[in-house]
Parts: C-alpha cells; sequence; structure tokens
C-alpha cells in the first residue's frame, strides 16, 4: 500500500509539509527549548533579576513545601482519577455496547460532558458544591436531611470534589474509546463460549478483558498526559484553594510564570512536568511493545 | 426464559437511566437556575420548577457583557482556524502518506512527539514571543495558536487516511494526463471528504473548548470560553454570580448539545478513527 513517488520530486513534498513544520516549530519547539534554557537561571521580573544559577532552582523544588503539597495532589489527582477512568470506563463501555432500543440517545448524552468545555462545568460545580444551595447537597438532603458540608472549603472533600467533576467530564470520552475496542470482537467468540456453558462474568474476564488490555494502556498515556497537565478544571473551579491543597502542577506553573513572574523557578517546575511525562509514555510505551 | 429475558431488559433500562440522570441533571439544574430571578436562587430545598421564570439574566448578559462581540470573535477564530488548519493539514497528510524519505519520516515523528509537550510547559517563552513579534492580543496570534493546537491530531488523522487510497488510483489518472494539481483536486481530495468532516468537527469542539489560549494570548479579545470566568458580580454575596454564570453556561452549552445530537454518528467515527490508531 506504502508505494513512494519518485526521489526526485522531493521537494514538492517538503513544500507541502512546510507550513504545519513552521506552525510547530514556532510554537512549541522554540518555546520548550527557551524553557529549559530559563530554567537554569533565576529569572524574577519583581525584582529586576536574571542570573544564572545552574542547577540551584532544581535543587529548591524538593525543599519547597508549597510545590511538594502540589505535587502531592496532582499525584493524587492523577492515580485516583485514572484508576477511576480505568474501572467506570469499562463499566460504561459495557453498558454503551450493550443492544436495545435507547442506545443511539445514550451515545449521544454521552458525548455532551465532552463537548461541554471545562471551563463551564467548573463554574457550576463551585455553585454546585456550596452547602446551603448547591445541587449536591441538595441531592443529599433528600436522603439525609440536615447533612450540611461545605465541600470547597475543606481540604480532602475539595480534592474528591475535583477528582468527581474531572470523572464527569473525561470518563464518558475514554468509554467511548473502550467501547471502539469492543467493537472489534467477533460476536462468535461469545457464542462459543456460552455454547460451552460459560456465564457472562467468566465471559467478560475470559475473553473481553484480556482483548481490551492493550487497548486501556495504549488509552491510558494521553489519560494520564492530560492529568498531568490539568489547567482549567482548578482555575475555574477552586483557584487551587483551600490554600493550595487542589493545585495541580500546571496550575502552580502558570501561577509563577504569570502572577509572581519568578520565571526560572517556574521554567524549572515545567521541565520536570515535561520530563516525568516523557519518562512515563516511553516506559509504558515500551512495556506495551514488549507484550 | 422470557422473564429473564424481561429482567435483563429492565436492568439495562435502569443502567441507562441512571447515566442519564447523572449527565442530564446537572444540566437541567443550569437551565432552571438560568430562568430563576436571583432572588430566589438563594432557597433551600432548590424549586426544580421555577415558580416565576424570567429571561432577565439572558437580557442583562446581551446588554451589559458585550455577549455580541464575544459570538463574533468567536466565530471569526474558529472559522479561519478550521479552514486554514484543514488546507496546510491535508498538504501535510498527503506529503507524510505518498512520499517516502528519512527526513520527512523525522519530521512526523517531530509533530507526533510535539502532542507530548503540554500548553503550560511553553506558556511563558511563547507570551514573550508573541509579544515581541506584536502578535499578542490579535486575532492573527490567535489563530496561529489554535491552528497550532489541532494540527498533530489533524495531520495523524489525514495521514492515516490518504495511506488507505490505494495509489494506483493516482496512477491511473497520471496515464490519462493529469498534472499533479488535477489529481489532488479532482481525485484525492473528493475521497478526503469524509475524513475532513469527521476531523472538521472534532476540531470545531476543541476550538469551542479551547480555554488556555484566550485565557493567556489574548485580553481584549475575548471568545465564550473564557468570557464565563468574567462575569461581573451583581448583588450578590456569594463567590459566584451564579445567576450569570447560569445563564452564560447554557448560552455555551445549547449550540454543543444541538451540534452532539446532529453529528452523534460523525463525532463518534472521529473519536474512534483517533482512538484506533493512536
Amino acid at each position: 500500500m506504502f508505494v513512494q513517488k519518485a526521489k526526485s520530486k522531493l521537494w514538492i513534498a517538503w513544500i507541502l509539509v512546510l507550513p504545519v513544520l513552521i506552525i510547530r516549530g514556532f510554537t512549541v519547539i522554540y518555546p520548550i527549548f527557551e524553557t529549559i534554557r530559563i530554567s537554569f537561571y533565576d529569572v524574577r521580573l519583581l525584582r529586576g533579576l536574571n542570573q544564572f544559577v545552574g542547577l540551584q532552582n532544581y535543587f529548591k523544588v524538593f525543599t519547597d513545601p508549597k510545590v511538594l503539597e502540589t505535587i502531592e495532589f496532582t499525584l493524587i489527582f492523577v492515580i485516583s482519577s485514572m484508576t477511576l477512568h480505568i474501572l467506570l470506563g469499562v463499566l460504561l463501555a459495557l453498558i454503551l455496547n450493550m443492544k436495545f432500543k435507547a442506545k443511539k440517545f445514550l451515545r449521544t448524552i454521552v458525548l455532551i460532558p465532552w463537548a461541554m468545555p471545562m471551563v463551564v462545568i467548573g463554574m457550576a460545580a463551585k455553585w454546585g458544591f456550596n452547602n446551603e444551595y448547591g445541587l449536591v447537597n441538595d441531592f443529599i438532603r433528600r436522603f439525609v436531611p440536615n447533612f450540611e458540608l461545605s465541600w470547597l472549603i475543606h481540604s480532602d472533600t475539595a480534592r474528591a470534589a475535583v477528582i468527581a467533576m474531572d470523572i464527569w467530564k473525561n470518563l464518558p470520552f475514554f468509554a467511548i474509546l473502550i467501547l471502539a475496542g469492543l467493537q472489534f470482537i467477533p460476536t462468535e467468540l461469545y457464542e462459543a463460549a456460552m455454547v460451552d456453558g460459560a456465564t457472562k462474568v467468566q465471559a467478560f474476564f475470559k475473553i473481553t478483558l484480556p482483548l481490551i488490555v492493550k487497548n486501556i494502556m495504549v488509552l491510558s498515556i494521553p489519560f494520564t498526559m492530560w492529568r498531568l497537565a490539568s489547567f482549567d478544571i482548578v482555575y475555574s473551579m477552586t483557584s487551587g484553594g483551600p490554600g493550595s491543597s487542589t493545585e495541580l502542577i500546571a496550575y502552580r506553573i502558570t501561577t509563577e510564570v504569570f502572577t509572581n513572574l519568578n520565571l526560572g523557578y517556574g521554567a524549572t517546575l515545567a521541565v520536570l512536568l515535561f520530563i516525568v511525562m516523557v519518562v512515563f509514555s516511553t516506559t509504558n510505551l515500551y512495556f506495551i511493545n514488549k507484550k | 426464559m422470557i422473564t429473564r429475558f424481561k429482567l435483563e431488559n429492565i436492568f439495562k433500562w435502569i443502567i441507562a437511566l441512571t447515566v442519564s440522570f447523572i449527565i442530564l441533571f446537572p444540566l437541567y439544574w443550569i437551565f432552571i437556575s438560568s430562568i430563576t430571578p436571583a432572588g430566589e436562587l438563594f432557597q433551600r430545598p432548590i424549586k426544580y420548577i421555577p415558580e416565576n421564570p424570567t429571561l432577565s439574566n439572558y437580557i442583562y448578559l446581551i446588554k451589559n457583557t458585550g455577549l455580541y462581540d464575544k459570538i463574533i470573535s468567536t466565530f471569526i477564530i474558529i472559522t479561519t482556524t478550521l479552514l486554514i488548519s484543514t488546507i496546510i493539514c491535508v498538504m501535510a497528510a498527503y506529503s507524510f502518506a505518498r512520499y517516502d524519505s528519512i527526513g520527512l519520516k523525522i519530521a512526523f515523528l517531530f509533530i507526533l512527539f510535539s502532542m507530548l509537550i503540554p500548553n503550560v510547559v511553553t506558556a511563558r517563552p511563547l507570551y514573550d514571543f508573541m509579544r515581541k513579534v506584536g502578535l499578542y492580543d490579535t486575532y492573527t496570534g490567535l489563530i496561529i495558536l489554535y491552528i497550532s493546537r489541532v494540527i498533530p491530531f489533524t495531520v495523524l488523522i489525514l495521514r492515516n487516511f490518504v495511506s488507505n487510497i490505494p495509489i494506483t488510483i493516482e496512477e491511473a489518472a497520471a496515464i490519462d494526463g493529469a498534472d499533479f494539481s488535477q489529481t489532488i483536486f479532482h481525485i484525492i481530495l473528493p475521497l478526503m471528504k469524509p475524513a475532513i468532516a469527521t476531523v472538521s468537527i472534532t476540531n470545531f469542539i476543541m476550538c469551542l473548548n479551547e480555554f488556555f489560549i484566550p485565557l493567556f494570548y489574548a485580553n481584549n479579545i475575548q471568545v465564550l470560553s473564557t468570557a464565563i470566568t468574567q462575569l461581573p458580580l451583581q448583588d450578590n454575596m456569594y463567590s459566584v454570580p451564579w445567576d450569570l454564570v447560569s445563564s452564560m453556561g447554557w448560552i455555551i452549552i445549547l449550540p454543543i448539545i444541538i451540534f452532539v445530537s446532529v453529528f452523534e454518528k460523525q463525532i463518534m467515527e472521529g473519536i474512534m478513527a483517533g482512538g484506533v490508531k493512536a
């Protein structure tokens, strides 16, 4: 299928890809090298500082309690959100794959959270988790009268609320992608299993799961990347609060470089985030290819 | 056997209704909040059927927050982005699929790899760069950034699509005397229509939801997604101007719901094409 054209016409090929390369080059590649460079400098616009400090910014990260708290929540956020994505995502995909009348209706509904801007969801969640007038507590009070809880004022519940909203928005999308894998499983496999007397639960664990495991692993890479770099959700919902307990690393970076104008330190955090992402995705790809 | 079948069906409906409820009920709540007079929002328990429905929040938004301008600028940015990105990505996709050299392979990997770089990592240097070249807070600057945002996904999907078009079609055209541009415009492009449609629909949603770019690379130019975070607090003692946020939210959500219901099939195909190949 992959037939080549004459080598002499290669200049045409380069002209065709040039616009795309130039745009990505200036908007992504140039700035990332600049970020790496600045991470070795102490650049503080508010104090007019700009001097080379080597690895000093990097050492500072591991003794900065605020950043350590940010890293802690980022890890909690990514791990718990991804675990729930995988468990509930497979479940929702199985539901979406069921044969029944409202299938198209359900698939359309499931697309809505994915198509909505995260900020709209975040702003609504800010009110939705309000103790007095929020939707969440109103719903709980129908079953537990006199229930009182200011979700976004206590760190633990604020963290849970942020994770819950991330699931609400992104789980459906994850489930649809797993569904794509499910649809490639031939129905004959299930029919054969039923003939052999397997129950539905057995069929799931012996047929479905082994066949979609690779799919789930591949999907988990971009989803973990997006979680690691999440910004909109915290910006619109909690602004990192209470204190800095719901601050994600991406939010911390933008605060450093745009609000505190501490460019060197912000760049260092950005470089560390980037390194984590590259290491995570390449090791994951390595294991997937090995399988 | 019949009862078992029925039981299973009831079970399916219960699950389907629960899922729909979790997704749709918050949207309904946002909607009734948007047509409830501001004062009545401070009530316990929430009244899910508003007693005095009003459009005053919407009228306030239209009159006082420059909603019209925001819709126009959103529209300008998205249509231009889709138009230009489709043209340059089709060009690149064709090239990556049909020509073979080590240089091009590296260029393709470079585009894929650049997907790994999140926007926060490049944010500040890019901001300084945009200021330096005078593109900060301009339509040109924003459109370039939006285009850059959709390039990797678009090139990937379109390249995979072109790879699956048999090259014999092009060879036959060449024998019939068609030159390069005729081959592209009369043969390849018509065949690519469905792929371009799916990619454009997905990119449309991506652009509409884009928040990071307009937040940090524009100030006077406002789009719908950033507008909702900058609504004025009316006589509202709480941290959220919920009356306005809910109505602004619905102004953003309604077109999305319509769009998704109309294009459900294409969106599903688009998502799956990306997902399976990724």
